[in-house]
């Protein structure tokens, strides 16, 4: 197999194929019937504890590799990380030993309470500094490299000035860092906020990149008769969104990517459908690098 | 321009019914105020489907918009969300008329904790033979992070079994004045088991877990020889079932044990 962009991690490396977020109602079905899929990704806090879920990934991880995508380190919180909280991802690394783990570009946490959404940061040099010294502080506490995702925004601070692509670009050349790169947060974003989501793309360190996201998002039309884009994980991949992965195969190359579905989650077989297309466009970017070599 | 900090601390002060920092628009704020209280609701809805079923989708989600702003959560483990909704429930005027509510809500939460409690490993009994037959009073066991001792004031374990399973049966026959309650809430294999215990067991299972001594534990509860029997069964029986995972004595004259497998 010729995978160059797969990831490899401590255990079992992830690789450059389509795979799916799990979450709790699927855990017997996969289990049980031990899908054909080639990787899982699950939230890491819904694995802290112990007993009944705790159990579940372990016996996924047994036939599968698994990565572990974080909500709640607010890797952009001014006041510090929850030491306590990173501890627990620590713990929980050394557990599962994922081929992956991730972090979002945003941040949760304030005066000690946590806000329960990943919440969005001014795009300035104070942020840029906060990010890479908790990212910095996160790699070397579970020794080994973060991805870190682009977020889905509805605000923009009127005193950022570094283009959010650049900010990514910036995290990821001064901690090493990799990039986790949502294609439909990129596409909400791009669409609330009026930037061009090819350019966004283009300006993306291809090296950096590390995975894909792929997920659903509402249209919402505000009181004010605004219409903002939502990302809730709740529908299958939009057209343009599907648009926008087969851009980034093209200019990135093919890299793990992941089918979110977080609320009103569908049958599996839905998201196997949605893996299943996701891969027939890695199968074609493979056959197209192939051709050209 | 803010500070970051400043400005995250409006931001989320915002979040939960403050003033708008004045950079931010309304109507975009509120997407996240949505997502924040649509998670944290959710959450406690999750920690406490009895009270949820007992009270109703609506009159719930009036509690968690009561609730949320004032007990935000500290962490970002929203299974541990909720200690103090039981307490909240207690103090909720329009919930008033529900005087059982705050005991089924305490009832789910320990089972939420036992739900998610880290997974230890029981202490090896066989060890125990070993120690100094003088130590043995001076015992003091580590209890299971699933294990929890409650007293309710009212049959909350039936109340919150019937909620649970539908039972209009069980529910109907539920007598509100059956009086107080000792439970023991501990993870089996199948899932949380929660069982009731006599007045006599349940203090002394409560000494234990709270680190008493073996001797002041059975000095408090043991009133007689039929006393001191059913005690010695049920520390068998903790001991069989593995609610404990650890043990230690004090330092003697010969000897220093601790024991946490």
């Amino acid at each position: 197999m010729s995978e160059p962009h797969a990831i490899v991690g401590q255990a079992s490396p992830i690789p450059a194929a389509a795979g799916i977020g799990l979450r709790f109602p699927h855990h017997a079905c996969v289990l049980e019937a031990q899908p054909a899929v080639p990787w899982f990704e699950v939230h890491a806090e819904n694995y802290f504890g112990g007993g009944r879920a705790r159990h579940a990934l372990a016996a996924v991880r047994r036939d599968y590799p698994v990565s572990l995508h974080g909500v709640g380190l607010s890797l952009g919180s001014a006041e510090g990380l929850d030491l306590a909280h990173l501890e627990r991802l620590r713990e929980l690394v050394l557990a599962i030993e994922p081929g992956l783990v991730s972090e979002h570009l945003s941040w949760s946490v304030t005066g000690g309470q946590y806000l329960a959404d990943l919440l969005p940061l001014p795009m300035t040099e104070e942020a840029l500094e906060v990010v890479c010294r908790h990212v910095q502080q996160a790699q070397e506490v579970l020794g080994r490299r973060l991805l870190l995702e682009n977020p889905s925004t509805y605000i923009q601070f009127p005193h950022s000035s570094i283009p959010e692509w650049e900010f990514l670009a910036a995290v990821a050349s001064r901690t090493g860092c990799g990039i986790l790169c949502d294609l439909n947060n990129i596409f909400v974003s791009a669409s609330n906020h009026g930037w061009d989501p090819i350019r966004y793309l283009a300006a993306l360190p291809a090296d950096a990149i590390g995975e894909y996201h792929l997920a659903g998002h509402a249209e919402c039309t505000l009181e004010s008769g605004r219409v903002v884009r939502i990302d809730n994980h709740g529908s299958c991949v939009a057209a343009p969104v599907w648009t926008l992965y087969e851009e980034a195969l093209r200019r990135i190359g093919a890299r793990p990517t992941l089918i979110e579905w977080d609320t009103d989650i569908p049958a599996f077989d839905v998201l196997l459908d949605q893996a299943a297309q996701a891969a027939d466009r890695l199968r074609m970017t493979g056959a197209c690098r192939a051709r050209a070599a | 321009m803010p500070a970051l900090r400043e400005l995250q601390r409006s931001f989320g002060s915002a979040l939960l019914g403050g003033p708008l920092p004045v950079e931010v628009d309304a109507e975009l704020l509120g997407i996240y105020r949505n997502t924040c209280h649509g998670t944290l609701a959710a959450a406690l809805a999750l920690s406490f489907p009895a009270v949820h079923r007992l009270v109703g989708a609506a009159f719930f989600e009036a509690c968690a918009q009561a609730y949320i702003p004032i007990h935000p959560p500290a962490r970002a483990y929203l299974n541990d969300y909720g200690e103090e909704f039981p307490a909240f429930l207690g103090s909720y005027g329009p919930a008033a008329v529900l005087s059982y509510l705050p005991d089924v809500a305490r009832l789910e939460w320990t089972v939420n904790r036992a739900l998610h409690a880290p997974d230890a490993t029981a202490l090896d009994v066989v060890a125990l033979s070993a120690i100094d037959a003088r130590d043995v009073a001076m015992l003091r066991f580590v209890p299971h992070p699933a294990v929890s001792v409650l007293h309710v004031n009212v049959p909350a374990d039936a109340i919150w079994r019937a909620v649970l399973e539908q039972d209009e049966a069980a529910m109907a026959a539920i007598d509100l004045a059956a009086g107080p309650a000792w439970l023991l809430i501990e993870r089996g294999i199948g899932g949380v088991e929660v069982q009731r215990m006599s007045e006599r067991s349940g203090r002394f299972a409560q000494r234990l877990c709270a680190g008493q001594t073996l001797q002041a534990a059975l000095d408090a509860e043991a009133d007689g020889e039929h006393a001191a029997a059913e005690l010695n069964a049920a520390l068998a029986d903790h001991l069989a079932c593995g609610r404990f995972t650890g043990w230690q004595v004090p330092p003697s004259q010969n000897s220093t044990k601790e024991k946490v497998s």
